[in-house]
């Protein structure tokens, strides 16, 4: 059993209290907040609130500095070599239309392909197909073996195309598989590509090292990761990020401005054109600094002990299908009902107030290489409590009851 | 085809609105409720594979539904087949097409749809703005007699 403490892990989010009657198991979609992030944007806007980088008064000085110690906060969590390697975008989404624009022209010439697995959520995958074929870019897709993971034999071929970018999910959105990352990395980077790791759903499962994997660029979201919407990390190595064209034009981004042309102004202003989320910045900093204080190994312990009792209970209701290898899953179960459309099963768990989500997930091309209409998606946090599990398992028996 | 699956529903919305619809105005348990919505949505006919085309499919739900449409010209009513590949989802359509199928163009301009959902306790249904799709159906029928 793992030592980690659950009851005191979740004393820390005030929804639970707020909303005692819920099983929340959507933290995929997105996590609850600790008492500390919320705390945090609050007293920003009460006692601090000013734009950065600009006023000529102290006030705005010190918003600039709370809001570059956050920056210095993200560079520490993910260890980047530079607190200029930091750019904050809106969330994950943000970061790869910025990386699919900005590499276009610049790094990936007509005839150049770029390399995904078939695990990736929408995106990983669209932003590239908004570009790809007005550019003449190829995108290809390492399809998924008998364990729903990344065929590693075919991946082998796909890099011997010699792909210009190597862009892959740290864990799948849709059945919490976990990739091996490393792996993979290595191997891009030994075909000679630029790599990017959606760390959406990795991020909270385990933090990167980006000094040591062989990754340039990684990209995550602070809702995900018990910090506030709206904010989120796009992560380059300084020579990759100089490469990327601005998808963004305005203020803060320019050193100089005339009606003919602009220069940009050095890393990272010249990635956040605008007023940036200077209060999500603040409540992901807060983030940072709650999730550090506890073991990321005992909660991952934990996260499988859940799994674990979750499984085994599953495997006494009859007619349930799981997809998800649970052995080889960050958090996630995904399960089918033999015969009936998730949309059945999930509003009859909605009825007994477990939150899950149902359908595709914003992953379409992985449920129609399954040949599946989607999945009921159950995703466990280290908030979620063994009582929980069985209370969901009760109400998955009621549901499939009713449907058969 | 069409004609055959515009009288199959005709009949199966008769069935629903004796039978069915009484029954839901009755307290039950949730256990009940689902299994009644299941039960009617049975009464409409299956939309062939053939025809679930893409021009007659609705999006915006997290279930796949198709809505058939039909205008009888001399009296200038309107006719519907519907499906959806969710089994609640479709016993709620079949209630929502109790209300609507066989009306005029004036008689749907004056349909008050939630009063009829309240009446029937289902009115979280429809005011849900994505998942179900009761929302997204009732636009496209909208938007069809208009065409």
């Amino acid at each position: 059993m793992s030592s980690f403490d659950a009851l005191a892990f979740r004393q820390f989010f005030p929804f639970f209290n707020n909303n005692p009657d819920w099983v929340y198991l959507d933290t995929a979609a997105t996590s609850q907040k600790p008492q500390q992030v919320i705390d945090a944007e609050l007293a920003f806007y009460q006692r601090q609130n000013s734009n950065v980088h600009r006023g000529a008064h102290q006030l705005s000085q010190h918003a600039t500095a709370a809001f570059e110690a956050a920056r210095d906060k993200v560079q520490q969590f993910l260890n980047a070599a530079s607190r200029s390697e930091i750019i904050f975008t809106s969330g994950t989404t943000a970061a790869f239309n910025q990386l699919a624009f900005g590499l276009m022209d610049t790094v990936l010439k007509p005839g150049d392909r770029i390399l995904i697995s078939a695990l990736e959520h929408h995106a990983n995958i669209v932003p590239w197909q908004l570009h790809c074929q007005s550019h003449g870019v190829q995108l290809d897709v390492i399809p998924l073996d008998p364990q729903l993971m990344p065929d590693l034999d075919v991946y082998q071929q796909l890099l011997a195309l010699k792909p210009k970018i190597v862009s892959l999910t740290q864990v799948s959105n849709a059945l919490g598989h976990i990739l091996p990352i490393g792996s993979m990395l290595q191997a891009a980077k030994a075909a000679g590509a630029i790599t990017i790791v959606d760390g959406a759903q990795g991020v909270s499962w385990q933090v990167p090292d980006v000094q040591l994997w062989p990754v340039d660029f990684y990209c995550f979201s602070g809702h995900k990761l018990y910090g506030p919407t709206g904010i989120g990390v796009l992560y380059g190595k300084q020579r990759y990020l100089e490469q990327l064209k601005p998808l963004l034009g305005g203020g803060e981004m320019i050193s100089d401005v005339s009606f003919q042309r602009s220069s940009f102004a050095a890393l990272p202003a010249r990635l956040e054109a605008g007023t940036p989320n200077i209060a999500g910045a603040i409540g992901l900093a807060a983030a940072i600094d709650f999730i550090r204080q506890f073991d990321a190994r005992q909660i991952n312990q934990y996260k499988g002990e859940l799994l674990q009792q979750f499984a085994a209970g599953l495997s006494q209701i009859p007619g349930l299908r799981p997809l998800t290898r649970v052995e080889q899953s960050a958090g996630i179960v995904s399960l089918q009902l033999a015969g009936e459309h998730p949309n059945d099963l999930a509003m009859l768990l909605n009825e007994q107030k477990i939150a899950v989500r149902a359908g595709s997930h914003c992953a379409m091309p992985l449920f129609a290489a399954l040949q599946l209409p989607g999945a009921v998606r159950f995703a466990f946090a280290p908030y979620n409590l063994p009582a929980e599990v069985d209370v969901t398992l009760q109400a998955l028996a009621a549901a499939t009851e009713i449907l058969r | 085809m069409l004609q055959q699956l515009i009288a199959d529903t005709a009949t199966g919305l008769q069935q629903i609105a004796e039978h069915e619809l009484p029954l839901l105005q009755q307290p039950a348990d949730w256990q009940s409720k689902y299994r009644l919505l299941m039960q009617l949505g049975k009464q409409l006919p299956a939309l062939p594979e053939k025809m679930r085309q893409t021009e007659y499919l609705v999006r915006g739900c997290e279930s796949r539904a198709w809505l058939l449409h039909y205008q009888e010209p001399v009296s200038g009513k309107h006719y519907f087949v519907l499906d959806s590949e969710a089994r609640i989802v479709k016993g709620l359509l079949a209630i929502m097409l109790c209300f609507v199928n066989g009306k005029t163009g004036a008689e749907l301009a004056e349909l008050d749809l939630s009063r009829h959902f309240d009446a029937l306790n289902l009115r979280p249904y429809l005011s849900q703005s994505r998942g179900n799709g009761l929302t997204m159906m009732l636009q496209r029928i909208q938007s069809t007699i208009k065409a």
